[in-house]
């Protein structure tokens, strides 16, 4: 069985791990002292890339390239930590800002060492009064010890650390979203470009990154790029030559939650499969897997014929899913999707920001569909087209052959595929939101259509057991595009 | 302008302790309407919820238009613009909760305090009439390992069933 590799989350169960005395003890700070010590602010951005750290957030971005995007010659910069995690099925933000946020303030104390920044605004979650609490008490520590402020620990830096609350909106996880509401408008998404490596709070360059992917700068740095990069898989892009390394280093914090036995927030190398995370929660309640979300509600769901996909970066994406916040939602085969969908869609109906028209229209119309489905009055035609062959009467001619049309499903998904399409990848909104309404209707439809043309026929929601409710492999849509990665090391 | 279209019955200020946390985070933001939320936060600590009164006090405060600030008010569901319980018990309704059972903590909920849940325009629905509680349903609060979940005002209350409910209840 694959083993936890507690690096993050190594000192969380440490009493009283969120007072400066104890972190200190367990090397607090000692990371961000080497790197002022050893290291120039561009060897460090450097590292970072060298390490090959994607952001955790979501898009899996990669850390290095985005600060090589700041432009260094542009006063002041900032950093925006976003703490806004609002993605159904993620949790590890939390733990890290309740019970030890003093590595974070580390990880920042780095970010803003390598990036030249002065300012830094934790944008923190509303709902999370007792994370606020701890984080605002290890800042206050933090000023009092002299690791921040003006001429942190007579090294002649001023860094300063804000925690800012929000208020209660999931879009303002966006990043742009972010940064309008930390500017004191409503959280609505801008355009891009300009990014804001260039362009963002306040107009001026701005490093948005997540709380786990700060949290991970302390490790590269204390450690080494080397150390690092042997955690998780490298694969090889086939496509360049020689191949392209594209790297899933360092640990993930994985939550997993739904039908297992122990859900929670489980730290792994990169690049186990779903099979081996299941097991490492202590194993499915209920008798078989029926479907996995494997990066939060807005990732495309696998069926049971996916299972073996590894849960990384680069493997879930080629898989046409994504692993996004490392949210693993597991239903059993006492779970009915359409149902299932239902929630998640009357919840990005309500998170719609209203900016863009596909999005405020859509997210509704599709909720409103599948409720039409699930309260049994899913709409469904029978079409009579010419069809020649030998009639009843035994003469050649039209044979009258009708067919069953389900008109709501076709409706689903030309909706879904308007606000964004999930095979273009190209989105009618101005940011992903779109992308993540439709990601979710288009593959549970897909994917779990027995099941809904079920719902419609029988005018009511109707649990088929798993081996009926899911398309099979050779009709699964993201099954026969899926590719499976090569690690570098079976390239060369 | 925006004098005439709200009414104002009595103003509205910081109180002391507020004032000088609000002229503490002035100072962190390079423009003033940054301090927004937080400022709205402690204005909602203090008065309950966002009344016209508030909502005229900040934007004097942050040197905006009533307007803007109404406009902002609107968008965040967490402030709210009409008088809600003393205590506000929100529940998670979203994927996680509800593998694990939430509607019937929900069912329950509803139950017991008698009264039905809260909608963003109408929270007097969910409001008892002892004006006591105000049940509402919220997305995911990021704690589906100890699902379903709920927080009064602010604190969590996790892994709920009908009889910890009770217990709660019966301790507030």
């Amino acid at each position: 069985m694959v083993q936890e590799r507690r690096i993050l989350y190594e000192h969380l169960d440490v009493p009283d791990i969120n007072t400066f005395e104890v972190f200190r003890q367990h090397d607090g700070y000692t990371r961000f002292e080497k790197a002022i010590a050893e290291y120039q602010p561009e060897e460090l951005a450097q590292m970072v890339w060298d390490a090959g750290l994607k952001g955790r957030g979501g898009a899996g971005f990669s850390t290095g390239e985005k600060w090589s995007f700041v432009p260094r010659d542009i006063e002041p910069r900032y950093l925006c930590c976003n703490a806004d995690e609002s993605e159904p099925g993620t949790f590890s933000n939390r733990y890290v800002l309740e019970k030890n946020p003093h590595l974070l303030i580390e990880g920042i104390l780095i970010c803003c060492y390598a990036m030249g920044i002065e300012t830094t605004y934790i944008y923190i979650r509303g709902e999370f009064t007792l994370g606020k609490k701890m984080l605002d008490a290890a800042i206050k520590e933090a000023y009092e010890q002299g690791y921040l402020g003006e001429n942190v620990r007579g090294t002649g830096l001023n860094i300063n650390i804000y925690s800012h609350p929000g208020a209660g909106a999931y879009i303002c996880g966006e990043e742009t979203g972010l940064i309008e509401s930390l500017e004191g408008k409503r959280g609505q998404p801008r355009n891009k470009p300009p990014f804001p490596a260039v362009q963002g709070v306040f107009m001026k360059p701005t490093v948005v990154q997540n709380v786990e992917t700060l949290c991970n700068l302390p490790f590269i740095v204390g450690n080494g790029v080397e150390w690092y990069t042997q955690m998780g898989p490298t694969y090889g892009d086939a496509r360049f030559d020689p191949p392209k390394p594209d790297p899933n280093t360092g640990t993930k914090l994985y939550c997993i939650s739904g039908d297992v036995n122990e859900p929670g927030v489980y730290e792994l190398e990169l690049g186990l499969t779903c099979t081996e995370l299941i097991e490492v929660a202590g194993g499915l309640r209920g008798e078989e897997v029926k479907a996995v979300i494997p990066g939060g509600s807005s990732a495309p769901i696998l069926t049971h014929y996916e299972l073996d996909t590894r849960l990384d970066f680069t493997s879930l994406t080629l898989a046409k899913s994504m692993l996004g916040s490392g949210g693993i939602i597991v239903m059993n085969e006492t779970r009915n999707i359409v149902d299932c969908l239902l929630n998640i869609m009357k919840f990005y109906a309500h998170e719609s920001c209203g900016q863009c028209t596909p999005c405020r229209w859509g997210t509704p119309w599709v909720r409103d569909i599948v409720q039409r489905i699930a309260d049994g009055e899913g709409r469904q035609t029978t079409v009579t087209r010419p069809k020649f062959g030998i009639t009843e009467s035994g003469r050649w001619g039209d044979t009258g052959e009708t067919e069953e049309i389900y008109e709501d499903l076709d409706l689903l998904e030309n909706v879904a595929n308007n606000i964004a399409n999930v095979d273009t990848m190209t989105w009618n909104t101005i940011c992903v939101f779109g992308i993540a309404v439709s990601w979710p209707a288009v593959s549970y439809m897909r994917k779990f259509r027995p099941e809904f043309e079920a719902a419609i026929r029988e005018s009511k929601l109707v649990t088929l057991s798993v081996a009926e409710a899911t398309v099979p492999p050779e009709e699964n849509y993201a099954y026969q595009q899926r590719i499976i990665p090569k690690e570098m090391a079976d390239l060369e | 302008m925006s004098e005439e279209i709200i009414q104002i019955e009595t103003p509205f200020q910081f109180n002391e302790d507020n004032k000088r946390e609000f002229d503490e985070l002035i100072g962190r933001y390079p423009v003033k309407e940054a301090a927004m939320l937080p400022t709205l936060h402690l204005a909602q600590r203090q008065e309950g919820y966002i009344t016209p009164a508030v909502m005229k006090y900040v934007a004097e405060l942050l040197e905006l238009s009533v307007m803007k600030v109404k406009d902002v008010v609107t968008f965040y569901p967490m402030f709210f613009e009409e008088p809600v319980g003393k205590y506000v018990i929100r529940i998670c309704h979203t994927l996680p909760c509800a593998l694990r059972d939430c509607k019937v903590v929900l069912d329950h909920l509803k139950e017991k305090l008698g009264t039905d849940v809260a909608s963003e325009t109408n929270l007097a629905k969910g409001t008892t009439e002892d004006g006591k509680f105000t049940l509402m349903k919220v997305e995911c609060l990021a704690s589906c390992d100890v699902a379903p979940v709920i927080m009064v005002n602010d604190d969590l209350y996790k892994n709920l069933t009908p009889e910890k409910v009770d217990e709660l209840l019966d301790n507030l």
